[in-house]
């Protein structure tokens, strides 16, 4: 006799089991357990709310509707955050906010005023608390282009080695070595500055 | 301090060299300090997003933030079952269809074949001028004639009224 599974406290593969079976309450246990999440990472790369709102929750539609291919080789919600990343790659590329562009339009457009700076090592733990800064990382995260940004997501949050980031933004390695490095130079040029201003 | 080298620093960060180039980038970081400023700053600013990634929360209600994805799910579960009914349609005509195309045929060949012994008379041609010809059924006969051999035979069947 199988037992009634008790939603709030079951493992998440339990959910996914039964979620896999039909069972539509199972699921929307993983809804609430993993949205925050999938929501952050849309908006991280969308940086507009609405469109977050939208493409985390077509990510959960598409999540039911391809259940049965999940198989366990990652955990849910890695899978599930990789079906939020492809759909806002989509989305980007479909409103064409991903540029072609060179290494030296790259050079030029947002990594020159970068490369002649001094390198910064941001060290803004020493003042400002967790929360807070977490809030500023993520203005800065959105001060970057898109393409920037997106690299960044995917090396630094994602783990994703830059075969995989350029198999998935449609260019080279070296593009995507590129984008990496200027990104996270202008980010800690962003940090240094913060932290300059909370010293005043 | 080149671009390819700032590249190949930053690869070696991230694991992504091979073991004889890495080993060539440890080299070089034992002795140019350039290098080392280089790797530090992108090492402090990886370590920083690592521990403090931005956290967000869905700005809706669980209840509301799902019942739209529950809507969508079903939405997409009646289309499903549209299109599969749609799908089902021609498979069950070409059940249908196959028999009644059989029947059909067989239907027509017994028309014709009736058609031929109750009017018409139908003539085939054989080869080297034979012929073999069917009159009216009133006589219920048969008559074969050939050219080559300068004769004609006619059969008449007595049993037919």
């Amino acid at each position: 006799m199988s037992r009634k599974l008790d939603y709030p406290s079951a493992e998440d593969k339990a959910l996914v089991d039964a979620s896999q079976k039909g069972d539509m309450q199972a699921f929307e246990e993983l809804v609430a357990r993993h949205r925050d999440k999938i929501y952050a990472r849309a908006f991280s790369m969308m940086r507009n709310e609405e469109e977050a709102m939208d493409l985390s929750q077509e990510a959960w539609v598409k999540a039911w509707q391809r259940l049965k291919q999940f198989q366990g080789e990652a955990s849910f919600v890695t899978w599930m955050t990789r079906i939020v990343i492809n759909l806002c790659l989509d989305q980007l590329r479909k409103q064409k906010r991903f540029r072609a562009e060179s290494v030296e339009q790259l050079d030029e457009e947002s990594g020159g005023v970068e490369r002649q700076m001094p390198v910064v090592v941001p060290n803004p733990t020493e003042r400002l608390e967790r929360i807070e800064l977490r809030q500023r990382i993520d203005r800065a995260l959105g001060q970057l282009s898109h393409e920037h940004r997106t690299a960044l997501i995917l090396h630094e949050f994602e783990d994703l080695e830059y075969k995989e980031i350029a198999k998935r933004m449609g260019c080279s390695i070296g593009t995507v070595m590129s984008r990496l490095f200027y990104a996270r130079r202008k980010m800690a040029s962003l940090l240094a500055g913060l932290k300059r201003e909370e010293l005043r | 301090m080149n671009h390819e080298t700032e590249l190949k620093l930053q690869a070696y960060l991230d694991g992504e060299l091979s073991e004889s180039e890495a080993t060539a980038i440890r080299e070089m970081l034992a002795r140019d300090p350039q290098a080392r400023s280089v790797t530090d700053a992108l090492e402090a600013t990886r370590t920083i997003l690592l521990a403090n990634e931005p956290e967000l929360k869905v700005p809706e209600t669980r209840e509301f933030y799902w019942s739209k994805i529950r809507r969508q799910i079903e939405l997409g579960e009646e289309q499903g079952a549209v299109a599969n009914a749609g799908q089902a349609a021609p498979a069950w005509w070409l059940r249908f269809l196959a028999p009644a195309g059989l029947l059909a045929v067989l239907i027509v060949l017994i028309a014709l074949s009736l058609r031929a012994r109750e009017g018409a008379s139908p003539i085939w041609a054989m080869d080297d001028g034979h012929e073999i010809e069917t009159p009216l059924e009133e006589t219920s006969s048969f008559s074969f004639r050939s050219e080559a051999a300068a004769m004609t035979v006619v059969w008449v069947d007595s049993h037919r009224e």
